[in-house]
C-alpha cells in the first residue's frame, strides 16, 4: 500500500494518447521501441476492438439513427420509422421539464454526494496515517461498503429506512418518541435517503484513493517545512493537499462518471419515488424506454446525457491535465 | 510523514464511523437469520429471536417456511444463482483473456495503433440505458434476447475497459527488458509473452480476474432490461422479490442479498489492494 500514486488522467479519450507519468512505469513513459512488433500489437488487440466495435459502437450507431426517428416497438421495424430530424432533441431541451429536473436532480446529488465522499473519506485517510492497533484489520473493515453490489446496497437501505425500520428507531431513541419519518413518501427525505446510501457505499473508494495518495507524499518537503517553523495545519494545508491535487481531481473525475449513471440503488430504494423526486437521468431513461417504450426518445435523451458528461468531464480534468505535464518535465 | 498515536477523541471518531460502516452489514445478516415471526416486528427487532436458516432454504425450496404457517417465495431462487454463476464466470474469463492480449498489445507496441484505447474505452462513456436500448432492438432481431449469449457478450463489451487497462498497468510495471532478454535467448516475440510476460504477471491477472467478477456479479441493468424468462441473474431475482412481495418476506429477501453479497466480500478482501487500480482504470496504483 505505497508506492506511486499518479499516471495519467483516467477515463476515456484523454487517457487515450495521453503519456504515462506513472513512476513506477521502468521506462517513464518513454515510447515503446518501434520495433517490428507492430502486427502483433495489432494481432493482440484485434479481439477487442472487434468485441468493442460489434457489442459497442454498431448498437450506439444504431442508437443514433434511432434518435432520429419516431420509431417505437409497435411501429415495426426501424427502417419503417419516419425520419424526424432534431424533434425529438429539441422536445427534449425545450419542452420536457421532467428531463430538466432528473438532469438537475442528478447534478445535485452528485455534488452534495462527492462534497460528503470526500470529506469523510479524506477525514478518514487521515486518520489512518497515525499508527494504531488494529490497523490493517480496520482497513479492511472501512472497505467493505465498496465490495457490496449496489442492488443488495439499495436494498439494505430500503430496509433500514422502513417507517418502523432501525434508522427511525434510533432517530426516536435520540429525538424522543414521535419521530417516525415517513421516508419514502416525502421528497426531501427520499433523496436524502438516496444521498445517504450513496455516500456510505462509495466513500470507501475516497478514502482508498486518499490513502494512497497520502502514503506516497514525500517526505522530505514536509520535513522542511516542519523545519521552517510551519504548524501542522500550514503543513496540510500548503504542501500536501497540493501534492495530492491530481489524485483528488482522478478520484472526483472516476466517482463523478459512475455518479452520473446512478441507477441500481435508486431503482432497489425509490423507483425514483415519490412521484419523480428521485428520478435520475439513468431512472428516467429506463422508464421512457422500457416502462413507456419511447425507444427513440429515449435514446435521444442518452446522447444528450452523453454529450453533457463529456462536456462536464473535460471541464473536471482541465485543471490537472496541465499539472500533469508539468509533473513529467 | 511521521506517524503519531491517535488522541483519544480521534479513536472516539473512527469508532463511530465504523459504527456506521458496519452497522447495515450487520443489519442484512441478522435480518436473513430472523424466524419469519421477527420480520416485520415493530418496533424493528435487532437480533433474532431464534436464529435460523429456514430463509436460505427458502430460497431454493418454496415450500420450506410451512413449519412457520408462512407462505413461501412464488419462484425459488436455484435458477438466478446458476444464471449469475454461469453468466458471470464465462464473461469474466471472456473479458480477462481478451483484455490481457489487448493489454500486452497497448503496452507493448502501443504507438503503433492509436484508436485502440479509444475504441476499447468508449464503453465507459454511455450511461447504461443508452445502450441498453439499441440492445433490445438489434437482439431482438437476431434472437439474442433473453440468451445467456447476449447477456454475456454485454457482459464482455462492458468490463473490457476495466480488465484492459488494469492488466496494462501492471504490464507497464514490468521492465521491457525481462522480454527483451528472452527474445535474446531465440523465442520469437509472441512466445516470449506467454512464457515470460503473463507467468510474471500473474498476481495482477489475478486480481483483474476477480475484480472482472465483482464487476459481472454486480451488475444489474441489462440483466434487468433483457432477461424474461429464460434469463436470470441473482441482482434480477433480488429485484423481483422486492416488488412481487411488497416487503412481506423480508427475510428471504435479505437471505438473498447475502448469498449475493458473500462471495463479493470474500473475493474483495483478497484483491482490496487493488481495488483502487481497478476502479480508476490503473490510474491509481497502490
Amino acid at each position: 500500500m505505497n508506492s506511486s500514486a499518479m499516471a495519467s488522467p483516467p477515463g476515456p479519450p484523454l487517457s487515450a494518447d495521453a503519456p504515462d507519468l506513472s513512476p513506477a512505469a521502468p521506462h517513464g513513459g518513454g515510447k515503446p521501441p518501434r520495433a517490428k512488433g507492430g502486427n502483433i500489437g495489432l494481432a493482440l488487440t484485434l479481439p477487442g476492438q472487434i468485441v468493442s466495435v460489434l457489442v459497442l459502437i454498431i448498437p450506439l450507431l444504431v442508437a443514433l439513427y434511432m434518435s432520429f426517428t419516431d420509431w417505437s416497438p409497435t411501429r415495426g421495424s426501424l427502417f419503417d420509422a419516419e425520419f424526424v430530424g432534431f424533434e425529438n432533441y429539441s422536445e427534449l431541451l425545450i419542452w420536457d421539464t421532467r428531463f430538466l429536473y432528473a438532469v438537475l436532480r442528478t447534478l445535485c446529488i452528485s455534488a452534495v454526494c462527492l462534497a460528503l465522499e470526500f470529506t469523510f473519506g479524506l477525514s478518514l485517510a487521515v486518520l489512518f496515517m497515525r499508527s494504531f492497533r488494529g490497523k490493517s484489520l480496520l482497513f479492511s473493515a472501512f472497505l467493505t461498503p465498496m465490495m457490496i453490489l449496489p442492488v443488495v446496497v439499495g436494498y439494505i437501505f430500503w430496509m433500514l429506512f422502513q417507517s418502523s425500520g432501525p434508522v427511525n428507531q434510533i432517530l426516536e431513541f435520540v429525538l424522543g418518541p414521535d419521530v417516525a419519518l415517513e421516508w419514502f413518501r416525502s421528497a426531501p427525505l427520499a433523496v436524502t435517503a438516496v444521498i445517504i446510501t450513496e455516500v456510505w457505499h462509495w466513500t470507501p473508494l475516497f478514502f482508498l484513493i486518499l490513502l494512497s495518495g497520502l502514503n506516497s507524499v514525500p517526505e522530505n518537503p514536509v520535513r522542511a517545512a516542519v523545519i521552517l517553523g510551519a504548524n501542522p495545519r500550514q503543513v496540510f494545508w500548503r504542501v500536501i493537499m497540493p501534492t495530492l491535487k491530481p489524485v483528488i481531481i482522478v478520484a472526483f473525475v472516476i466517482r463523478a462518471m459512475e455518479i452520473i449513471k446512478l441507477f441500481d440503488e435508486v431503482f432497489m430504494l425509490t423507483r425514483g419515488g415519490p412521484g419523480s423526486a428521485t428520478e435520475t437521468i439513468s431512472l428516467y431513461i429506463y422508464k421512457l424506454a422500457f416502462n413507456d417504450f419511447q425507444l427513440a426518445y429515449g435514446a435521444a435523451a442518452a446522447f444528450l446525457v452523453l454529450l453533457g458528461a463529456l462536456g462536464l468531464i473535460h471541464l473536471l480534468l482541465m485543471p490537472v491535465r496541465n499539472q500533469l505535464l508539468e509533473v513529467k518535465r | 510523514m511521521p506517524s503519531k498515536k491517535l488522541t483519544l477523541f480521534q479513536a472516539a471518531l473512527l469508532a463511530a464511523a465504523l459504527a456506521v460502516v458496519l452497522f447495515p452489514v450487520f443489519w442484512i445478516v441478522m435480518t436473513a437469520i430472523k424466524p419469519p415471526t421477527d420480520w416485520n416486528a415493530s418496533p424493528a427487532i435487532w437480533m433474532p429471536s431464534q436464529p435460523t436458516l429456514v430463509n436460505f432454504k427458502t430460497l431454493f425450496d418454496p415450500d420450506a417456511l410451512k413449519e412457520y404457517g408462512v407462505g413461501g417465495v412464488s419462484q425459488s431462487a436455484t435458477k438466478a444463482v446458476f444464471g449469475s454463476l454461469l453468466a458471470s464466470i464465462t464473461a469474466t474469463a471472456l473479458s480477462v483473456l481478451i483484455g490481457l492480449f489487448a493489454a500486452i498489445g497497448i503496452s507493448r507496441y502501443g504507438a503503433e495503433n492509436k484508436s485502440t484505447p479509444l475504441v476499447i474505452l468508449s464503453g465507459r462513456m454511455f450511461p447504461p440505458a443508452a445502450i441498453a436500448v439499441p440492445f433490445v432492438i438489434i437482439f431482438s432481431n437476431i434472437g439474442l434476447t433473453d440468451s445467456y449469449v447476449g447477456l454475456i457478450a454485454i457482459y464482455v463489451a462492458a468490463t473490457l475497459p476495466f480488465s484492459t487497462w488494469m492488466l496494462k498497468s501492471f504490464v507497464d510495471d514490468l521492465p521491457r527488458e525481462i522480454e527483451e532478454a528472452a527474445m535474446i535467448d531465440g523465442t520469437s516475440r509472441m512466445r516470449a509473452h506467454l512464457t515470460v510476460t503473463i507467468p510474471l504477471i500473474r498476481g495482477g491477472l489475478f486480481a483483474t480476474t476477480m475484480f472482472i467478477f465483482i464487476l459481472n456479479w454486480s451488475e444489474f441493468m441489462f440483466a434487468l432490461v433483457l432477461s424474461y424468462s429464460n434469463v436470470s441473474t441473482i441482482p434480477v431475482q433480488l429485484a423481483k422479490y422486492v416488488t412481487a412481495t411488497a416487503g412481506t418476506l423480508y427475510g428471504v429477501q435479505a437471505a438473498l442479498a447475502v448469498l449475493a453479497m458473500a462471495p463479493l466480500v470474500v473475493v474483495g478482501y483478497l484483491i482490496q489492494g487493488h481495488l483502487a487500480r481497478g476502479m480508476t482504470f490503473g490510474a491509481i496504483k497502490q
